[in-house]
């Protein structure tokens, strides 16, 4: 059985700017500020990857034991996972599976990834939320 | 059946287009039944916009806050919006195509209706209904009655409307307010409740040039926030704050809004004539945080005490500029005539952040603000 794909969820966008990721859930209004080694992570779950992929991804890019960074992988993709940022695809492909480090390229310290997140834009979807009308049946709420 | 393919079908049957016709023949009979449209025309973000009504009621309502960006231009206008409202016309709008949606007491559902060509919103609080045609330049909006206006409505006049149309032609509404001197400002960003307003009306009142407290619209090539309405919302703390005299604080007084404390419409033009502008070139972003409250935002650069001269400003990430700017505008524009995140972390890629930490002297605030502008020359 193979490895389950994590990739960045439909309703997720994002950018990353000075080396930190911002990342809006438009189903719910969190958002979420990755930093450390967490955008490197998420750069990679851009095309789709698996955990091991991550892991010997970030391994060719940082100063640590493999174990480490495996372990900060683990952590923060489950918790990527429980807030609905990446969703699990068990069973695909990626398109193009992160490439190696060549070898020769400096390799940098390892920084814990980090995430937080911040919900004080829930009370606009409590307060005006948005229906869509379909010719399916109504109303089916979009938020 | 999946969303996909629901929303597939409705944009194949085009409802929205449909209904959009239907609004838009409901105020041409309106108008007709009120003795011809009156008009409007409005110069917005560098376009040339017609408001059309029918009934001077609508205008006394709803279109005062524009007055401010009045303009005499020739040929056809380049958007247009026309209101109408049952309570002097007589004529109802178009048979909903939805089902009542319960508002509870404070909040306001929007049903939407879209396809390709065109957007309905109906809100079920305020019950205010925009149809528009973005591509088209054209949006229709009509009330029950404009005497009986919602005091949200009244805070945000027809503001779906002019964001699914401004949107589409590349000016998006921003959830952020922009003040300055000599056509350059900064963009006050942050939440509802961070203080945009109080250092706006704060700068205004210091004489500094002001475009808007809390929405702007948003030109991101050439850095440029442009004004929508000439109103401002405070809170009766800020009010009392800044010495607000009451004659220029709306008659319908301190409302309940739906984000928390009670607010006030306040008219910059009659707060302090002469400061409102139709626009200004952005040079940096400000993040103010309210006094007695801990910053949310780190210290960045040593920068700081440089460019502020110990005032209170202070450099920050342009990661946390983001954050302060994108939520809020992101999630407010949901019914799709917003801003993009891209476009938004393009801004703070191009100009510098700052965090301003008020004092409880507005006069001082708007000094930081007139220096951080002066400073980035």
């Amino acid at each position: 059985m193979s490895e389950p794909r994590f990739r960045i969820g439909p309703e997720i966008v994002h950018e990353t700017v000075d080396g930190e990721v911002i990342a809006i859930d438009l189903g719910n209004g969190s958002y979420y500020s990755l930093a450390g080694s967490a955008p490197a992570v998420w750069e990679l779950l851009g095309g789709g990857a698996t955990e091991a992929e991550i892991g010997a991804a970030l391994a060719g890019q940082f100063l640590a034991e493999a174990s480490e960074i495996g372990a900060a992988v683990a952590a923060l993709l489950a918790q990527l996972e429980e807030n609905g940022l990446i969703v699990r695809e068990e069973g695909s492909q990626s398109a193009s599976p992160p490439a190696p480090v060549a070898a020769g390229e400096a390799r940098t310290p390892f920084e814990a990834p980090r995430l937080e997140r911040y919900t004080d834009m829930k009370d606009y979807f409590l307060l005006d939320p948005i229906h869509e009308v379909d010719t399916a049946g109504w109303p089916r709420p979009a938020v | 059946m999946s969303a996909h393919s629901a929303a597939a079908r409705a944009a194949e049957a085009d409802l929205a287009g449909a209904y959009f016709e239907q609004l838009r023949s409901g105020f041409e009979l309106a108008a007709e039944a009120v003795g011809g449209p009156g008009r409007l025309d409005l110069e917005m973000a560098g376009l040339r916009l017609r408001l059309r009504y029918a009934g001077e009621p609508l205008r006394a309502a709803l279109l005062a806050p524009f007055e401010h960006l009045a303009g005499v231009w020739e040929g056809e206008p380049e958007l247009s919006i026309s209101l109408f409202d049952t309570a002097s016309s007589g004529v109802e709008p178009p048979a909903p195509l939805w089902d009542p949606i319960a508002a509870p007491p404070g909040t306001n559902p929007v049903a939407r209706l879209r396809s390709e060509r065109a957007c309905v919103l109906a809100a079920a609080g305020s019950r205010a209904l925009t149809a528009a045609a973005p591509a088209e330049g054209a949006a229709v909006f009509h009330l029950p009655d404009a005497t009986a206006i919602p005091a949200g409505e009244r805070a945000a006049p027809i503001r779906e409307a002019l964001q699914l149309l401004m949107a589409a032609r590349g000016r998006p509404m921003t959830h952020a307010g922009a003040v300055g001197r000599d056509g350059r400002g900064v963009l006050l960003v942050g939440r509802g409740g961070s203080g945009k307003s109080t250092l706006a009306l704060s700068c205004a009142l210091a004489g500094l040039e002001v475009v808007a407290d809390d929405y702007v619209l948003l030109e991101p090539g050439s850095l440029t926030a442009h004004a929508m309405q000439s109103t401002a919302k405070l809170s009766e703390d800020s009010a009392q704050r800044l010495g607000v005299p009451a004659a220029a604080i709306d008659p319908a007084g301190f409302q309940q809004t739906l984000e928390g404390p009670k607010k006030a419409l306040v008219d910059i033009r009659t707060l302090a004539p002469g400061t409102l502008r139709p626009q200004l070139h952005i040079v940096a972003l400000l993040a103010p945080t309210p006094p007695g409250l801990t910053s949310r935002f780190s210290a960045h650069t040593a920068e700081k005490e440089e460019v502020s001269g110990g005032d209170g400003v202070r450099s920050i990430s342009a990661g946390e500029g983001l954050r302060a700017v994108a939520p809020s505008t992101i999630v407010q524009s949901g019914f799709g005539g917003g801003v993009s995140l891209a476009a938004l972390a393009d801004l703070v890629r191009r100009v510098p952040s700052y965090a301003l930490e008020l004092s409880p002297d507005p006069g001082a605030n708007a000094a930081a603000v007139d220096r951080l502008v002066a400073e980035l020359g």
